[in-house]
This record gives C-alpha cells, structure tokens and sequence, in this order.
C-alpha cells in the first residue's frame, strides 16, 4: 500500500489507462448524438434517423452497462427475480484496493461523459419539443431514457459501494481485533 | 500459489486469507519489483482480491444463463498489486472449488457478456412463445427478462411495415413503434391497477417477446400481395402471440378480473394484425 501512495504522489500525471475502453464509452454516445443533430441536414427519412439512432444509443447503454462501467469503475448494476417472485436490483463493486487504484483520469471521463450525454439528449428533446416534432421527440425520449437509466443504475451502484466499504471496514476491524484476542488467548 | 485446501479444519476466514497473503508473499516474492509506475490492468482480468467464498453464500447455478450472484464484499485484500494477475479464474479462494472458477462477473472478457446476453435472449423467446414445460409456472420462466429482445422485435416489426407501406413510411413506422411501446406500458400498467401481480419489466418484455409470431406474420405478408393469404395468416399468428401471452397474463390477476387483464392485450395484437393486413 506504501508503495502505491508513493508512486502516486511522485507521478503528478497519469495517462488513461484503459484507452481503447474510454474510447468505445465515448464513441458510441457522439455517435449517436452527432447522427442525430447532422441527419436533418442529409437524410430524408425518419425511419433511418429512428434506428439509427437509437441502435447506436442502445449499443451505447450496452457497452457503458456491461463493459465500461466494469472496467472504468469496477461497478456493474442489474435486476434479478428471486425465487419469490419479487425484483431486486443487484450492484456490484470490486473491493477497496482495487477501488483506488482505479485510474482517476478513467473514472472522470466515465461519469462526466455519462452526465453530458444526458443533457444533451435533454437539450434536443427541448428543441423538438419546441418545434412540435412529435416524431424526433419520440427519438430523444428513447435515448434520454437509456442514459438516464445508466446513470440511475450507476449512481446507485456507486453509492452502494461506499455503503459496502464502511461496513467491510467496521467488519473488519472487529474481526481482526477478535482473532488477535483469540490468538493472544491460544498462546497464553 | 494459495489454492483452495480442503482442510479438515475450515479455518476462520480471515485467518486463512493472511496465510494466503503470507503464501502468496512468498511464492510471488522473486517478481515483486514494482513497476515505477503502475502497469494499466490489463483488460480483462482486473483483480478482484480473493474473497474467500463461503460456501453458504452461493446458491448453486440456476438452470438458466442467470448472471452468477456476486459474493459478499467480505475479504481481506491479499494485496493483488503484488501478483502480476493474468487470469482472473485462477485466484486463492477458500472454498469454491465446487462451482468451478470464481463467479464473478466483474472480470470476464466481453466476449462471455456478449454471448451470456444472446443466450439469454434466445432461451427467453423459447420460452415465451414455443410451447415448453414452465408455461405453468410463469413466475419461474420469465425469471431472466430482458429488454433486448422486445426491442429488437418492436423495432423489426416497424421496419417491416414502413417496407411494406408505398406511401408516408415515416409515419408507418413512427405509429408502429409508438403504439407498440407504448401499449405494452399501458398494458402492465392495466395489470398493476387491476391488483395483479406482476413486475413491470418482465411484462413488458413478456409483450415484446409474444410479437414474435407478428413479426414473422409480417415478414411474410411483406413478400406476398395477395389479400386473401393475408387474411389467412395474420389471424394464424394473432392466435399464435395471444397464446403465448396467455399464461403469464392471467396468472399475474386474480380469476375473476382475468378477461379484464386480458382483453386489451388481445386488443392491442388484433390492432397490429390489422396494420398488418391493411398495409399494400
């Protein structure tokens, strides 16, 4: 753990260390939202800018959802049905240590771009609001509410898992404190 | 490197993750000159530290694809930063010899997600509409619902259509998506007022899958003009679709409210077959 604090203290700049990840988070969310805002200017039809677009959002909330966010974050969310018929919701994080040794750069990037994409859906979804193209809103609605979803689910997640950090920590301190005791008593 | 013994003793866990540390100290001593600057994990196989798994706490596998449960947080890290980690299955772990390699799904390679979710989407739509033993009990076999599948449907059911349609295919296809998203939200919601029983997610996807039979309906309609094998086949696969809505449906409300959760599914699959038939 020293030699970690160290190396980090002595390195004031780190690189992306998942680049090839960072770069399919990112792409598939301008993607989308570039299609989106250029198909006026050269696509006629409506059913071309409809899947499209929402293929490349859904793509989108596939890859932040099962690749990204494991590798960026180390979080991973989803819903299970337990054998009572009832729906959880399932969040999973990688412990502590690998948790801060998470690259911050990484982490930044994820969280800011998923905030971004969101409100730029909400911006478009405004202007064809505004301009009563019911047919476009129908579009953002569909990708606003893929992002939202993402960030619902990773938000929670994240909190999650400083719940889990606190308790493990707790946990562990009593736990190490009994078996020294138990240890101590073993030699006596 | 620390596997799992089968002591005759189960040790406490945490006494047996610090002989891990210590062993795994030991064994991995002569590589251990840390990197000045700490290698990026590679991709696929970042190291979740060993947590011992307790036996009790992992149910066993379900028949199905289900995305294994993640363990309890519980470990005490057997400082992973030392071990160079090239495989993720491969890790100190107490007791999970039984279930193979750690089930652990924050580590596997996308390729396993990918294929985990296509499994899952073919298992779901045989479920849904072929006829299959768990029909009696629909709680259990919807259990893995996805979303992916209803969207693909719903979407290929609107592309078909707009190809259908000569004229104003835009608008075929925004009502077809529209009407199709949001009548299986107004349909669970229909069943959630009534008093059932039902979660939402696995009804809407239970209605995207049921389009199964429509959609094949309209692929065929789309290459035939003639009206009269229309007329013949969408009533075919509108019976098809409500049959495999059927179960789940009435199931999820009590007897007497059943033809009430029912009739508007039935209503909706009919709407569709016409937009099916009508379009030339």
């Amino acid at each position: 753990m020293n030699q970690i604090q160290d190396t980090t203290i002595s390195r004031p700049t780190e690189n992306y260390s998942n680049p090839k990840t960072c770069f399919f988070h990112v792409i598939f969310k301008a993607a989308s939202l570039a299609f989106y805002v250029l198909s006026a200017l050269f696509v006629n039809s409506f059913v071309i800018v409809f899947v499209v677009t929402v293929l490349l959002a859904s793509l989108d909330f596939w890859v932040v959802k099962n690749v990204s966010g494991r590798i960026l974050v180390g979080l991973r969310w989803w819903n299970e049905i337990n054998d009572l018929g009832e729906s959880v919701w399932k969040f999973e994080c990688l412990d502590q240590e690998s948790l801060s040794r998470m690259n911050k750069k990484d982490s930044w990037l994820f969280w800011w771009t998923l905030y971004l994409s969101a409100v730029a859906w909400l911006f478009l979804g405004i202007f064809s609001l505004i301009r009563f193209q019911a047919d476009y809103l129908l579009v953002v609605g569909v990708c606003l509410s893929l992002s939202v979803a993402n960030i619902i689910g990773f938000t929670k997640c994240r909190k999650d898992a400083k719940n889990q950090i606190q308790q493990f920590a707790q946990q562990t301190i009593a736990s190490r404190f009994s078996s020294t005791v138990q240890s101590a008593f073993s030699v006596v | 490197m620390a596997m799992s013994h089968n002591d005759s003793v189960p040790l406490h866990p945490s006494s047996q993750s610090d002989i891990d540390e210590i062993e795994n100290l030991i064994n991995a001593a002569p590589a251990t000159v840390l990197p000045a600057r700490p290698q990026s994990p590679p991709r696929a196989s970042i190291p979740v530290s060993s947590s011992p798994f307790i036996q009790s706490n992992i149910p066993p596998p379900s028949f199905h694809n289900k995305p294994p449960i993640p363990p309890p947080i519980s470990s005490v890290s057997v400082s992973p930063a030392v071990l160079p980690v090239t495989d993720p299955n491969v890790r100190p772990t107490v007791s999970a010899e039984g279930f193979g390699s750690a089930p652990n799904t924050l580590t596997e390679p996308v390729w396993d997600t990918v294929k985990r979710d296509l499994s899952r989407i073919i298992s779901n739509l045989k479920l849904v509409v072929f006829p299959n033993p768990f029909r009696e009990d629909p709680g259990k076999a919807l259990r893995d619902w996805d979303l992916w599948g209803p969207f693909f449907f719903i979407v290929f059911l609107g592309l078909v259509l707009s190809w259908s349609a000569s004229v104003r295919k835009s608008e075929v296809f925004a009502v077809a998506f529209a009407v199709l998203a949001a009548g299986a939200i107004i349909l669970t919601l229909n069943v959630l007022l009534l008093g059932g029983h039902i979660i939402f997610f696995q009804s809407l996807s239970l209605l995207g899958y049921c389009l199964f039979p429509l959609d094949i309906g309209a692929l065929v309609c789309m290459f035939t003009s003639s009206v009269l094998l229309k007329v013949i086949l969408v009533p075919i696969t509108l019976a098809w679709s409500s049959w495999a809505a059927y179960p789940f449906m009435s199931a999820a409300v009590s007897p007497r409210r059943k033809a009430l959760a029912l009739y508007p599914v039935f209503l909706m699959y009919v709407s569709v077959g016409f937009l099916i038939i009508a379009i030339d």
